[in-house]
């Protein structure tokens, strides 16, 4: 088949972006392409965001709401397209499979809607020992204050449910994400550091070490580099009491967005 | 100094930069390529595929001092995996998903743009990429992702001819940069993940009439069609997604074939499955089949053959042969007669855990168990292979092969799957590479005739990028932590870098502009030209 329409086209047409939407919301809802769209996301996403989306290397999908996006169209080209310097992939699927996975993927919100239920533990307690006994500000930020060896908790009540508040606080090595692993390193003159992970290329490596200054170190000139499969916050397991505990979820069961809050 | 294009208006440094060639590229011109210094005429700057330059402004001596000349941007959110052409003091690139620009290589000042109208919904399984330009008299061709090939007018941009490969829409489309091998245009088909029929056309360069098609997977009654269960060979993929090598005297292209589908589960498609995973030597002028040579037959890992074929003559057990060496995605640099396609040796040349060697025919003996299985399988390499498409460089002064090695295992999965056209084919899942822990990658010279490695730069990561050798005796490389470097081609050590800031994943290319020899490669979404200080240039 040739067509010869020489001289025919004009330059600079401009140029439909392949591969794109044809929706802006999600045009499926039947019950096969919910299933459809769990099969497809236990083949395609489930190792890296885990099987119900609140587990793996990936972010957690079970929150109510998302970092890079969360209209239908947002969510849409994330799956599509990656998350560029990420480890997040473009995963080039087909439109209406991309639709579907997301079908399944946004119940994973109204699980972490029940998720986080300040139980019967006191949130003014929890903050204490958040603040102090627990030293978990010392690596936490909490809207102004705390360190920020760790992530964010100023949004933890919209971000986790009880049970992966419970898991980050008895097994924090268990699940670590690649931008907080832990670095540990030895110098020529004998210093060792370890801290979290920012970045490494060939050359060097990048962390933020206990006392949060941002270290570079060129590995050619380390006596030794490690990347444990240990997290730089404590196990409290043992560390504090079932009660404490308790206390402690409600208090971060509390940290929610205020316009959140207020919308509801 | 030249006029080369009267209707231009070209900035003053354009017109000096015209050095050298004719304004029309004529086969003459191809043929020499290799020879023809200040230009780039092919996606391997030269039939060969040696990505091999004979300028030496840069050199060992220098090459620490190379700065940034000038720098080409534009909203690419594609892999930007382009090498450019450059002719006359002009560059000719590709910018995904469908534009081609003419650039002052000299400078990078624009002179025109053509941009192609895609349809939404192309299909591509690993972005909408494009990988270069052909070039011939004044014409420039390119394969489209909506399967066409198409001609322009050089010296505007203008759309000349374009010729329907077959139905986008059923999974097909065009990535690599075409070949130009007298009055033809050559471009096979891209698709190996959606159950394609693979094929490659000739094209008359003149008027866009078709010439010749070959099958990569042979139809009933000929030859090859036996390697195919059932029904399997009318989706059995063998997609065409890198440009072949041409020897002018023997008059034979060598293409690389892709892997078959779907891919990760073979059940369905019992047999050798020619010529999926193999080069095919096709006869120009009419595309009949010289010979053939399958590196992985029965492939169930998607080790597509698609990587460069690099020509060269040298002696063999004290015989000058023509010899064709590729360092294959299965973890095997081959070594093959490349008049007659006999296999003469396959070295290991990154870890593999797959095939317990080759045999003296040059078929794999494999290891059992490590076909990929619904708890899945570690197998090394990783499915990209012990390395993919990014070009090798052979250097003759050297004498030594290059090639970004990729390091590492990966999980196989086989899943079922059922071909509808237009979707994906590929019996398994796509994120078959959870564990990254073992990954690393190396740049490595290699001997070529024995197989024995030389050198190694190790990367901390596997690149995407491709190399490019210099009579300077330097290697250039790209890295997936954003770096370009420049490396003694005799010890591999590390001569000059700078951060990108962007993956690179193209090949470079060198050329002269305004005199001065230059070297240019894509990264993110830009494309970079580097050069000596002013005055340093001999
Ligand atoms: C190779 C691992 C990997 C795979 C596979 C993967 N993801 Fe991700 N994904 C990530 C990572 C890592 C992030 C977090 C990126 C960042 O640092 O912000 C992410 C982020 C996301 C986000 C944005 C979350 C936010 O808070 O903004 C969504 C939505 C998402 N992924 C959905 C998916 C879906 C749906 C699939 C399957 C179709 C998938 N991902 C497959 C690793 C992965
Ligand atoms: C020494 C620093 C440090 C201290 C003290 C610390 N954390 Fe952490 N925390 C981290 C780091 C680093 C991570 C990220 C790595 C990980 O997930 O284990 C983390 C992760 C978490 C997570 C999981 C976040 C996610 O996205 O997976 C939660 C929840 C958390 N911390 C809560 C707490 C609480 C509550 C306390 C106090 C009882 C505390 N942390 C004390 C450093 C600390």
């Amino acid at each position: 088949m040739q067509s010869m329409r020489c001289f025919a086209l004009l330059l600079a047409l401009p140029v439909l972006l392949a591969g794109a939407r044809t929706h802006e919301s999600n045009p499926m809802n039947s019950a096969e392409d919910f299933q459809e769209g769990k099969r497809l996301y236990r083949i395609h996403c489930g190792n890296c965001h885990g099987m119900q989306g609140d587990t793996g290397r990936g972010a957690r999908l079970a929150r109510k709401s998302y970092v890079h996006g969360n209209t239908d169209a947002e969510l849409f080209d994330i799956v599509e397209g990656g998350i560029p310097g990420t480890d997040m992939p473009g995963l080039w699927l087909e439109e209406d499979d991309v639709w579907r996975i997301l079908l399944f993927v946004r119940t994973f919100a109204e699980t972490a809607s029940k998720g986080c239920d300040p139980g019967n533990g006191e949130a003014a307690a929890g903050k204490q020992i958040f603040d102090t006994k627990g030293s978990c500000l010392a690596c936490h930020t909490v809207g102004n204050t705390g360190g920020r060896l760790g992530p964010d908790m100023s949004f933890a009540g919209e971000l986790y449910t009880n049970d992966q508040l419970r898991r980050a606080l008895l097994e924090p090595a268990r699940d670590v994400a690649n931008r907080y692993r832990t670095v540990r390193v030895v110098t020529a003159d004998g210093e060792r550091v370890d801290g979290a992970w920012m970045n490494e290329n060939s050359y060097r490596i990048y962390l933020m070490d206990r006392s949060e200054n941002i270290r570079s170190f060129r590995k050619a000139d380390l006596v030794s580099f490690e990347m444990p499969s240990e997290s730089l916050m404590p196990a409290y397991k043992g560390l504090l009491s079932a009660g404490e505990l308790e206390d402690l979820l409600a208090y971060l069961c509390t940290l929610r967005s205020p316009a959140k809050e207020a919308a509801q | 100094m030249r006029i080369t294009a009267p209707q231009w208006t070209l900035p003053a440094a354009m017109l000096c930069a015209a050095a050298s060639g004719l304004p029309e590229v004529t086969n003459s011109d191809l043929l020499n390529d290799e020879v023809i210094a200040s230009d780039w005429l092919n996606y391997h700057g030269g039939y060969s595929g040696q990505r091999h330059s004979l300028l030496d402004q840069i050199d060992r001596g220098n090459a620490s001092s190379m700065r940034l000349e000038w720098v080409f941007q534009e909203k690419i959110s594609e892999k930007f995996e382009t090498t450019p052409l450059v002719h006359d003091g002009v560059m000719y690139i590709t910018v995904p998903p469908g534009d081609v620009y003419a650039l002052d290589a000299a400078t990078g000042a624009r002179l025109w743009r053509y941009s192609r109208r895609l349809p939404p919904k192309l299909i591509a399984c690993c972005g909408l990429v494009n990988r270069g330009l052909a070039i011939a008299g004044d014409r420039l061709f390119m394969a489209t992702l909506d399967a066409y090939t198409i001609a322009l007018d050089r010296k505007t941009g203008r759309l000349l001819w374009e010729t329907e490969l077959i139905d986008y829409s059923l999974g097909y489309s065009g990535t690599h940069a075409p070949l130009v091998v007298k009055d033809m245009v050559m471009v096979g088909t891209a698709g190996g993940e959606y159950g394609i029929r693979g094929f490659i056309d000739a094209f008359d360069i003149e008027t866009g009439e078709r010439r010749w098609r070959f099958y990569t997977v042979p139809g009933p009654g000929e030859f090859g069609h036996d390697t195919w269960a059932g029904d399997s060979w009318k989706t059995g993929g063998a997609s065409v997604w890198i440009t072949p090598s041409y020897d002018p005297k023997l008059d034979m292209v060598y293409w690389g074939i892709g892997n078959p589908g779907p891919d990760w589960n073979g059940d369905v498609r019992l047999g050798d499955n020619l010529y999926s995973d193999s080069v095919v030597a096709l006869e120009a002028d009419t595309g009949k089949r010289k010979w053939h040579f399958q590196f992985t037959p029965h492939d169930v890992h998607d080790w597509d053959a698609t990587q460069v074929m690099v020509l060269l003559d040298s002696e063999y057990r004290g015989e000058v042969r023509r010899l064709l060496v590729t360092a294959n995605r299965n973890g095997f640099l081959y070594l093959l007669d490349r008049a007659t396609g006999e296999f003469l040796k396959a070295t290991q040349f990154v870890k593999q855990t797959w095939a317990v060697g080759i045999s003296e025919e040059g078929r794999p003996i494999r290891r059992p168990g490590m076909e990929p299985s619904a708890e899945g399988v570690e197998v090394f390499p990783a499915v990209a292979g012990g390395t993919n498409w990014m070009s090798p460089a052979y250097n003759p002064d050297t004498g030594l092969l290059y090639v970004s090695c990729r390091e590492g295992s990966a999980m196989y999965y086989k899943g079922e799957t059922e071909y509808r056209p237009g979707t994906r084919y590929w019996g398994s899942m796509f994120i078959n590479e959870p564990t990254m822990h073992n990954w690393f990658g190396a740049v490595r010279a290699f001997d070529p005739v024995s197989g024995e490695r030389i050198w190694e730069h190790r990367l901390f990561q596997p690149a995407w990028a491709g190399l490019l050798s210099t009579a300077g005796k330097l290697v250039f490389a790209g890295t997936s932590d954003g770096f370009f470097k420049a490396l003694d081609a005799e010890s591999g050590n590390e001569l000059w870098r700078i951060n990108l800031g962007a993956r690179v994943q193209a090949s470079p290319m060198t050329y002269l502009g305004g005199g001065r020899q230059m070297v240019a490669v894509a990264s993110g979404g830009a494309l970079f030209v580097f050069g000596l200080p002013q005055g340093r240039a001999n």
